[in-house]
């Protein structure tokens, strides 16, 4: 590459090792995330042709506000797949975070604040009883999310007394899509999720907590061998998971009406978990990307919506999802299948 | 004795250079004693090698060293000085790191994350990228991979460039002791020589090798000093100069005989197997053989020498990337175990409960469940009363002990199980039977006892091929032994071979050194190919 070469003295030319320093760098970006822009951007394109109201601000404001706790909890969802493992009981957890906090608003009267604190507090609760169970259990964590996922929701279905939660306050409205949730046009939500996301990348790629979450979906034993501490590190992505619930529970409440009922949270894990691998995590762990994760959630969103906006049946909605899943996985498989024959 | 002691300086009370001392070192699993009593030094900047039998003890000691097991009894020392190990963090703590067979990397990422994990340098909270990729350089240099591998997902490396990064890994971890758990097992011979030049290199700067191979040829060229383990113990430990090969698999085996099969059977009939010239890359080469009805062929290897890929081969389990099978002097294709079903070839798999047991299920089940049709004449149906039965005439002909044939088969001990998954083969009379290990993880009892089935399936005129590492195994059942070292046919035995002289072809030693020191009873004729073993250690630089 250079004209000058160092005169050659085998291990004795330093000359190199600093230009390379910022080679070494994980890559930023998966390369799936180049194809799910363009996927977006194909997207959005032919529905602002079909249904030109799609891309005005008041289609694509609604559209963020719902990537928004998706794509949250899927920042999460993304260590916790990194690792080679899955929660599948977040939808469980968002409805008894959700109904909790409802009540509180609403019986209770506390302060907003509060009750988001204590929402992201349950859901820490909840993603760490997981992830003990999970990580000193030694069970599969579908098993063991399967399991909560239903106590979870057994727990929510109580407090909500077979009865919806009525006449949550409009304090809410911050985070949901009216004119009181958004700054210079931009959802809070959906800001607050950009910062998250912004920030777990930069905790994947450029700190060793993070590059452990690799290490230990990429071979658990080499980890612990390597002197990872990997128990904590496994509670930890199911920690922080439960605490984006925690949050993305107050996103959903506000996102909906005055009423909460007992439909809230249900099938999101579905969404949730979509969203990241469409996003190119690569579900047998060790490489994945909360960039792909975020895309993966607007590509979930837009279809959803866009079929609703082009008047077709909604079912449809989930055929195309369908596809998009079996595509990334497929692909994902095959790469891992071409380097194990190689 | 090759390299000057530089590391080991700061400990005055420490006579004889030595870095590790590990003495009286006993450890049991369970009610099996692994190590009943072990010494173990070595002296800093010196390569040390650790031989034994499968079994002898090596791999119990290692991982005391390296903190994966808690030592029963005994004392370790460091530079002099007595230290407790009690987790791997201790170990690495102390500069032990160990490289295993199977690379231990993370295939997703890069050389350089590979060689950092988990001791990650440090800037603030944020990895110190450039601080790494600094130390990378002469890391590669040393274990002699190009710099701009560092970035290279570890995944996409050959197998030998994976080892050299694990090497990497070690030395970033500031490896006072390096254990190699069977590093050339996987290697071709210029990988080998690349491998050995490192190891120079490393030792040149203090750092002991502990080397564990059976490839005993190489010892040689490498090793400064040797211990030979057997049964659970230390028997000795020399300098490698005062030792030759025969001495040393003398030593390994213990002098121990072994009765052959009684030769009162029929003389073998037809040809069933033959194989001609018969490769699967990167596992076995120009493998050629011919198995007869009634005749029993041992085919012995040490671990990653092939032996166990040519039966997943012959049975349909991985296809052959070249040469010829002929059942019966006709050319087949065995492409999936069904088709050698049809073909009368059954397969005894070498890893009983994960390829042989159905563990909840009955005895019975597990009995015939690979002749179901045969269980009724009704398509589709399986009765289960004939189930039953034939199930109850195995448990008494295979002298099955337990209460009854509903029993799960999870409930039974090593050798009762093994007979188990034996029945199966045998429900329907094979032609070929292919047995992988078959009395691993048996007690001596059952041992004995499956010998005699399998020797009175070979009367019958069964054809017998056993794929063993078990050399008393080998040399008690068969009728023709074959050795397999690196993926190739390297010699061939008649039973009344010695221990001595097939272990010393197994591990890779020098035909003539053998064929002089040959005992009287030697009739099997030694094809042994490969290079000579160079005796003298090369002078290197």
């Amino acid at each position: 590459m250079t004209l000058e070469k160092p005169t050659t003295g085998g291990e004795g030319a330093a000359a190199p090792a600093r230009a390379s320093a910022h080679r070494i760098l994980p890559p930023p970006v998966t390369g799936q995330e180049f194809v799910l822009v363009g996927v977006i951007a194909v997207l959005w394109i032919l529905l602002g042709i079909f249904t030109p109201a799609f891309l005005s601000p008041s289609s694509i404001q609604p559209l963020l506000v719902s990537v928004a706790p998706i794509a949250l909890i899927g920042v999460g969802m993304t260590f916790i797949i990194i690792t080679a493992g899955i929660d599948v009981s977040v939808g469980g957890a968002i409805m008894l975070c959700a109904v909790i906090t409802a009540k509180l608003l609403v019986t209770y009267d506390v302060p907003l604040l509060v009750a988001v604190l204590l929402s992201i507090g349950i859901g820490i609760v909840l993603g760490v009883i997981n992830g003990m169970l999970i990580a000193y259990g030694r069970v599969h964590a579908i098993i063991i999310t399967f399991g909560t996922a239903n106590i979870f929701q057994f727990l929510a279905l109580r407090v909500f007394g077979s009865s919806t939660v009525n006449g949550i306050p409009s304090t809410l409205e911050v985070f949901g899509r009216g004119e009181a949730g958004r700054t210079f046009g931009v959802p809070h939500s959906f800001a607050i999720t950009i910062i998250a996301v912004a920030l777990a990348w930069w905790y994947l790629r450029h700190t060793s907590g993070g590059r452990h979450l690799f290490a230990i979906g990429g071979n658990t034993q080499a980890a612990r061998l390597a002197g990872i501490k990997v128990q904590p590190r496994v509670v930890l992505a199911y920690g922080l998971t439960g605490a984006l619930v925690g949050l993305a529970a107050c996103f959903f409440i506000a996102s909906g009406t005055s009423t909460l009922d007992q439909s809230i949270g249900s099938g999101r894990e579905l969404a949730v978990i979509a969203a990241v691998v469409i996003g190119g995590t690569s579900i047998l762990g060790g490489r994945g990307s909360v960039i792909g994760t975020l895309l993966g959630a607007v590509l979930v969103q837009t279809v959803t919506s866009g079929v609703t906006q082009l008047g077709w049946p909604s079912q449809l909605a989930n055929l195309f999802v369908g596809v998009f899943i079996i595509i990334a996985v497929g692909t994902d498989l095959l790469r891992e299948r071409a380097r194990k024959t190689s | 004795m090759s390299a000057e002691q530089s590391a080991g300086d700061t400990r005055p009370e420490n006579p004889g250079g030595y870095r590790l001392q590990m003495s009286g070192i006993a450890k049991s699993y369970g009610g099996v004693r692994a190590i009943r009593n072990a010494d173990f030094a070595v002296r800093a900047g010196t390569v040390h090698a650790l031989v034994g039998e499968n079994g002898a003890g090596k791999s119990t000691l290692i991982k005391i060293l390296a903190g994966a097991e808690r030592l029963d009894a005994g004392s370790i020392q460091f530079d002099g000085a007595p230290t407790a190990i009690t987790s791997t963090t201790d170990a690495i703590k102390l500069g032990v790191q160990t490289v295993y067979q199977e690379p231990q990397l993370f295939p997703e990422l890069s050389v350089a994350e590979n060689v950092f994990v988990g001791r990650e340098l440090k800037r603030g909270v944020r990895v110190d990228w450039s601080g790494q990729a600094d130390q990378m350089h002469n890391l590669l240099g040393t274990v002699g991979l190009a710099d701009r591998v560092a970035t290279v997902p570890v995944g996409t490396l050959s197998i030998a460039e994976q080892q050299q990064v694990s090497i990497a890994k070690a030395l970033a971890g500031d490896a006072s002791i390096l254990i190699l758990d069977e590093p050339s097992a996987i290697l071709t011979d210029s990988e080998i020589e690349v491998l050995f030049t490192v190891i120079r290199r490393l030792t040149a700067t203090g750092v002991s090798v502990i080397y564990i191979s059976h490839r005993l040829d190489e010892l040689f060229r490498i090793a400064d000093e040797v211990t030979v383990m057997r049964d659970g113990a230390t028997i000795t430990t020399k300098p490698i100069g005062e030792l030759s090969i025969r001495q040393i698999v003398e030593l390994m085996v213990g002098g121990v005989v072994s009765e052959s099969r009684p030769t009162d059977g029929p003389e073998p009939g037809e040809t069933v197997l033959e194989l001609d010239n018969l490769s699967r890359t990167n596992h076995f080469e120009n493998v050629s053989l011919s198995v007869r009805a009634g005749e029993i062929v041992g085919l012995y290897g040490l671990i990653g020498s092939g032996a166990g890929d040519i039966a997943g081969v012959v049975y349909g389990m991985d296809r052959a990337t070249g040469g010829r099978v002929l059942v019966e002097g006709k050319e087949v294709v065995v492409k999936s175990p069904a088709k050698a079903k049809r073909l009368g070839i059954h397969l005894l798999p070498a890893n009983r409960s994960a390829q042989g047991s159905f563990s909840f299920q009955s005895i019975a089940l597990n009995i015939v469940v690979g002749e179901l049709p045969l269980l009724s004449r009704i398509p589709g149906w399986a009765s289960g009363r004939k189930e039953r039965s034939i199930a109850r005439d195995f448990i008494k002909r295979l002298a099955v002990k337990t209460p009854s044939e509903n029993q799960p088969i999870s409930a039974m001990s090593g050798g009762n199980a093994q007979k188990v998954v034996l029945a199966r083969q045998l429900v329907k009379r094979p032609k070929l039977l292919v047995l992988a290990e078959p009395t691993q993880g048996v007690d001596v009892g059952a041992k004995e006892e499956i010998h005699r089935i399998i020797s009175g399936l070979a009367d019958e005129g069964t054809a017998v091929l056993v794929v063993t590492s078990d050399l008393g195994e080998v040399l008690r059942i068969s009728d023709r032994i074959l050795v397999i070292r690196a993926g190739e046919i390297a010699a061939e035995f008649t039973p009344d071979a010695t221990q001595v002289e097939i272990l010393a072809a197994a591990a890779g030693a020098d035909p003539e050194v053998i064929g002089a020191a040959g005992s009287p009873g030697t009739s099997g004729a030694h094809r042994a190919s490969g290079t000579p073993a160079s005796v003298s250690k090369e002078t290197q630089s």
